[in-house]
């Protein structure tokens, strides 16, 4: 049917057609997947149109329940609103949303970034069964693997053939013993048998003795037919399928490192972190969650918040979070080493990543969290500081951290103030992890 | 297999009295449907007839397999269920899905026969109907025959399959960039007859002067004379498809040069805006046409009972959900008009008879007339609005005497046995029967309306008014009073509007005050969108903006050498609303696949500076705003801007539109 080709087309296409994968990090919903199952949906560019530009065109709407004042606000427009695609029954025409898997969605990160941040395999080893390409003399008869036992059969009976009629015209020739004659035909590399020459012996009609003077004669007077010809003339009538031949499948074994990842998410719930900061650090935070799902094969996640103490939360929490007290990041890490703890690093690639606007209490950052980073093993500790509208006066945070690891030592160091700057922050901090695997 | 034929034959077998039923009420009711073939579909091929725009077979693209993943999504959670699918075509196809509980497939089927009343009398659909045997539409074979021939371009070996998809793409984007209000083959002059049909229909409607200059200009019928003129700033050419297929070239990446295009990419824009031709009836008359079966279906399910007594709830829930959904919903606007059409024209015959009593004049009409007794003179026959199966020795008495609101022939078969009255009352209803019994000024939500008339209006109706003490009384004048005065007047108006005539003519004061209508408006100030003016012209202005051109701006062909170097220029044709330049950057990039050569693009836009930003800001006031007009270029590789000369700027912009409806103070 035409349409299954079109919905094939579509979802080629759609590939293709897909909103640009930064403008979603950077203004798209990010709030349609959660960790179990990541749906990350990217809003498909449809064809392009000449239309009113929507802010510029205003509209009409229909007050429920009395006659509103003007200047009131009203809510964004509704899809659907006027005229939009024409056939009677149709509903307004809403986006079409596509869906990545996280690896994918790594991929295409990758891809956009121009990263290629190959996973470490860990220590944790396991064996897989591949495909069934291994191939045994044993087996259980499901396996048999007919095609090589046909093969086999075949080269077998090709090497054993050979044109009988020949043979029997050997015979033929006067006074020939069957010893002569297995000796000739052996002669002219004819994998005929001494029994098989015996027996023919006997069949020869008595009047048909003498018809060759000599071997010579009947290679003089007769070609051997080639078996090729033979078999096309002949058919294939039978292939000996022998015990021997017989080979059975068997799958491949994979020894596989499996590739282990925990990532510890923490972010400053303080009262100073307002909605602007705190949706920055869910744009930056929630693609990096996604885009390590998508590299490793077993990632697990956890989220702590932190003002100036530190508890861990669930992820449909963590973003949503806000509470009054102050500010003190090492709590946040103090917890972060204990949750490793379970992870050991040599079999755990870890990440920790923090998000908060800079700010905390005196000293704590040189004092407890510098030595609690260093402490912590990880292949990468990031901080990003998200500061719309330029840093507060004590907001020093990332400053210090900076100075003190000076980009190098697995830390990455990066500042958000809005949207467009996510996807530099997400570059900045793969691109230190990348960097140091070289 | 077996099974699922078994369920749409039964389905079949259901539906036949339903079908007939409909249609005989239909036709009684003066309405005059093509013949309508119902389908019986499954679920699926109900999908898939859904994602081909309501055709069994379109071309091969992508678009509709989108369409398809969305339906099936939709049907997953639940939403967007498929009530109708019904095509303009003679006889029109509908399809039914098999699963419908028969509530729905009732709706469905009174809601169809009203599209197809519209399809067969409307002018506009009209326009586009003249390519079949005799003067009528045959959209299934037209469509049928272009997939058949962009599949075989598809499936040449000699045709690279993306050329194909990459010509439809570029087309798709232009599809609302047609003359839409002239017939397909016009502009290829064999087809003069409309011109001066147009020129009569519009003096016909009797529309706002308005409308007439900004839709139906001077220049746009001058414009249908002389379609084969190069265009030209003066005199631009609409129709942007028509110029492309007969102008325009391919780009040869190799060569690096705009090269002749081939017969077949030709073939298949020609074809594509054929098919732009025949949507655009429909798109041009959504509201009408929607708010036509959606009057009907609910006079013939609900006031003439055609959904059964159980059926009755589940058909209310779901007219509650069409008419319901949020937005502006051209159904319950469209049903809205129409209902104020009818009550308009049934009104203006009560007011010209009430104004001819002795003692009347429009100065004192609203303290003279006793609106109670004018409400019960209104008040239809006992026996019209009420008539059961036990009625039917009246009723015989009442055609022996001949009144014409009862139809002997039905009566008869009633009397024989044949048709149940309890069931199908109507059978014993003439025509001015059944305008009498459903009469919309006796219904309850329309009691006040006689009486809400406002004083303008009755000295408007009474100013040319002769002869004015003929009456002694209420009872009297309104004695004779034509039941059918608003269905007539509805007909009327469903031949010749399309939905901006029909929203210009019938959007009144009245309507949009007692429909609590607004405008918004986005306050760059605020950040947000407000509620900008309830005022009637104000609503009428915005809804024309979102219906004219298909709610797109116009945007024409102004030169097809620019510069004296092949290239074309477009220009947006301003009326002060800004082009969302995004999205015509990338349109630009297709137009470029169609034309070969560099193209461009003039526009106004609105700047602020920023100055201007934080005095406003500061003062809080809605910034004003600067036009600037630009051209933007696609050469192939990237768009550039340009500044538009002020020449260039006058010939694209509208000084007498607009459409801002801000009040001064709003933010105040």
């Amino acid at each position: 049917m035409g349409l299954r080709e079109d919905l094939e087309r579509f979802k080629d296409v759609g590939e293709t057609r897909r909103q640009d994968l930064s403008e979603f990090i950077s203004y798209g919903d990010l709030g349609g997947s959660n960790p179990d199952r990541v749906q990350i949906p990217i809003k498909i560019v449809d064809l392009p149109e000449f239309a009113y530009d929507k802010r510029s065109m205003g509209g009409v709407g229909q007050g429920q329940g009395g006659k509103p004042e003007p200047g009131q606000p009203v809510g964004p427009p509704e899809p659907g609103d006027g005229d939009e695609d024409g056939e009677p029954g149709e509903e307004g025409a809403d986006h079409e949303y596509y869906e990545m898997d996280p690896e994918e969605f790594a991929e295409a990160l990758d891809d956009e970034l121009g990263l290629d941040l190959e996973p470490k395999g860990k220590r944790v080893i396991e064996e897989i069964e591949g495909d069934f390409t291994d191939i045994t003399r044993t087996g259980p008869r499901g396996t048999l693997d007919f095609e090589t036992l046909f093969k086999r059969g075949l080269k077998r009976k090709l090497a054993m053939d050979f044109d009988e009629d020949y043979v029997r015209e050997g015979l033929k020739v006067d006074g020939a013993t069957p010893r002569d004659v297995y000796e000739w035909a052996r002669s002219q590399n004819i994998p005929v048998s001494m029994s098989w020459i015996e027996t023919a012996a006997q069949e020869i009609p008595a009047d048909e003795l003498g018809t060759w003077e000599s071997f010579e004669a009947v290679e003089a007077n007769l070609d051997r037919e080639p078996t090729i010809r033979r078999l096309r003339r002949e058919g294939l009538k039978e292939i000996p399928f022998r015990r021997q031949d017989e080979r059975f499948r068997y799958p491949e074994i994979i020894e596989k490192k499996q590739k282990n990842v925990v990532v510890v998410n923490i972010r400053d719930v303080s009262g100073s972190m307002r909605e602007t900061k705190r949706e920055l650090v869910e744009r930056t935070l929630t693609p990096l969650d996604w885009y390590l799902t998508g590299k490793y094969d077993n990632a697990e996640f956890h989220y702590i918040a932190h003002d100036a103490e530190a508890w861990e939360v669930e992820r449909s929490e963590f973003f949503g979070i806000r509470s009054g007290g102050g500010t003190r990041i090492s709590s946040a890490y103090e917890l972060a080493a204990e949750i490793l703890e379970s992870y050991p690093f040599n079999e755990w690639n870890r990440y920790v990543f923090a998000a908060g606007d800079s700010e905390n209490s005196s000293n704590d950052t040189t004092d407890a969290v510098i030595p609690l980073m260093e402490e912590i093993d990880a292949n990468l500790h990031a901080y990003v500081e998200t500061q719309p509208g330029g840093a507060a006066i004590n907001a020093t945070h990332a400053e210090e951290l900076e100075r003190h690891f000076g980009g190098g030592d697995n830390v990455a160091v990066t500042r958000v103030s809005d949207p467009e700057d996510v996807m530099d922050a997400i570059y900045s901090i793969l691109s230190t992890e990348a960097s140091d695997d070289e | 297999m077996k099974d699922e034929r078994q369920l749409a034959r039964k389905t079949a077998t259901a539906l036949e009295e339903p079908v007939d039923r409909a249609r005989e009420l239909a036709i009684r009711l003066g309405l005059d449907p093509y013949p309508v073939n119902y389908w019986i579909v499954d679920h699926d091929e109900m999908n898939e007839l859904i994602a081909y725009g309501g055709f069994q077979r379109r071309y091969p693209h992508w678009r509709w397999g989108m369409a398809y993943d969305r339906q099936q999504k939709q049907d997953q959670f639940g939403m967007g269920k498929a009530f109708e699918i019904v095509n303009n075509d003679n006889p029109s196809h509908a399809f039914l899905q098999e699963s419908n509980s028969m509530a729905d497939q009732k709706a469905v089927i009174t809601h169809v026969e009203a599209h197809a009343d519209f399809f067969a009398n409307n002018a506009w659909f009209g326009l586009y109907s003249d390519r079949g045997e005799v003067g009528e539409p045959d959209a299934a074979a037209m469509l049928e025959r272009h997939a058949g021939a962009i599949d075989d371009y598809m499936n040449d070996p000699e045709i690279d399959r993306t050329e194909v998809e990459r010509i439809i793409d570029a087309v798709l984007c232009l599809e609302d960039t047609i003359d839409q209000h002239r017939t397909l083959t016009d502009e290829r002059g064999d087809d003069d007859r409309d011109l001066d049909d147009i020129a009569d229909r519009l003096d016909d409607l009797g529309l706002s002067e308005d409308v007439r200059q900004h839709v139906f200009t001077d220049e746009w019928l001058d414009s249908r004379e002389d379609g084969l003129e190069d265009p030209s700033l003066e005199n631009p050419e609409l129709d942007l498809l028509a110029y492309l297929r007969d102008h325009g070239m391919a780009y040869d990446d190799d060569r690096d040069k705009a090269v002749e295009r081939e017969s077949w990419a030709t073939d298949v824009v020609d074809r594509l805006r054929e098919e732009a031709y025949y949507f655009a009836a429909q798109k041009m008359t959504k509201v009408m046409n929607e708010g036509w079966a959606a009057y009907w279906e609910s006079l013939m399910m609900g006031d003439e009972r055609f959904a059964g007594d159980d059926e009755f709830l589940t058909y209310a829930d779901h007219q509650a959900r069409v008419l319901g959904s949020p937005g502006l919903n051209p159904y319950k606007l469209g049903k809205q008009l129409w209902e104020h059409v009818e009550n308009t024209a049934n009104r203006a015959e009560v007011v010209d008879r009430l104004l001819r009593i002795e003692g009347v004049t429009w100065r004192n009409f609203h303290d003279a007339i006793d609106f109670e007794a004018v409400e019960a003179a209104l008040e239809p026959d006992p026996l019209v609005a009420g008539l059961t199966a036990n009625d039917l020795d009246e009723l015989t008495a009442r055609v022996e005497a001949g009144d014409e609101r009862f139809d002997p022939e039905g009566v008869a078969a009633a009397q024989a046995g044949e048709v149940d009255l309890d069931r199908y009352p109507w059978f014993a209803l003439t025509y001015e029967g059944l305008a009498e019994r459903h009469y919309s000024l006796a219904k309850r939500q329309y009691r006040r309306f006689v009486e809400s008339i406002s004083r303008e209006a009755l000295e408007r109706r009474a100013r040319y008014m002769f002869d004015d003490d003929r009456y002694a009384s209420i009872e009297a004048a309104l004695e004779d009073i034509p039941y059918t005065a608003g269905w007539e007047t509805m007909r009327d108006v469903r031949e010749s509007h399309n939905d901006i005539t029909f929203i210009d003519s019938f959007l009144t004061p009245e309507f949009v005050d007692s429909n609590n209508y607004f405008t918004y408006e986005y306050s760059q100030a605020a950040g947000e969108y407000r509620v900008a003016s309830v005022d009637a012209a104000d609503v009428k202005k915005k809804l024309l903006l979102q219906f004219t051109n298909f709610g797109k701006p116009t945007i024409a062909v102004y030169d097809g050498n620019f510069d004296n170097r092949g290239e074309l220029l477009l220009g947006h044709q301003y009326n002060g609303v800004a082009l969302d330049e995004g999205q015509a950057k990338a349109v630009l990039e297709r137009v470029f696949e169609l034309w070969g050569r560099p193209v461009n693009l003039m526009t106004v836009r609105v700047e602020y500076d920023d100055h201007e930003l934080e005095v406003a800001r500061r003062r809080r006031q809605e910034p004003e705003g600067t036009e600037v007009g630009v051209r933007l270029r696609y050469d192939g590789e990237s768009v550039t801007e340009h500044d538009l000369p002020p020449g260039l700027t006058e010939a694209i912009e509208a000084t007498d539109v607009d459409y801002d409806t801000k009040p001064d103070d709003w933010l105040a």
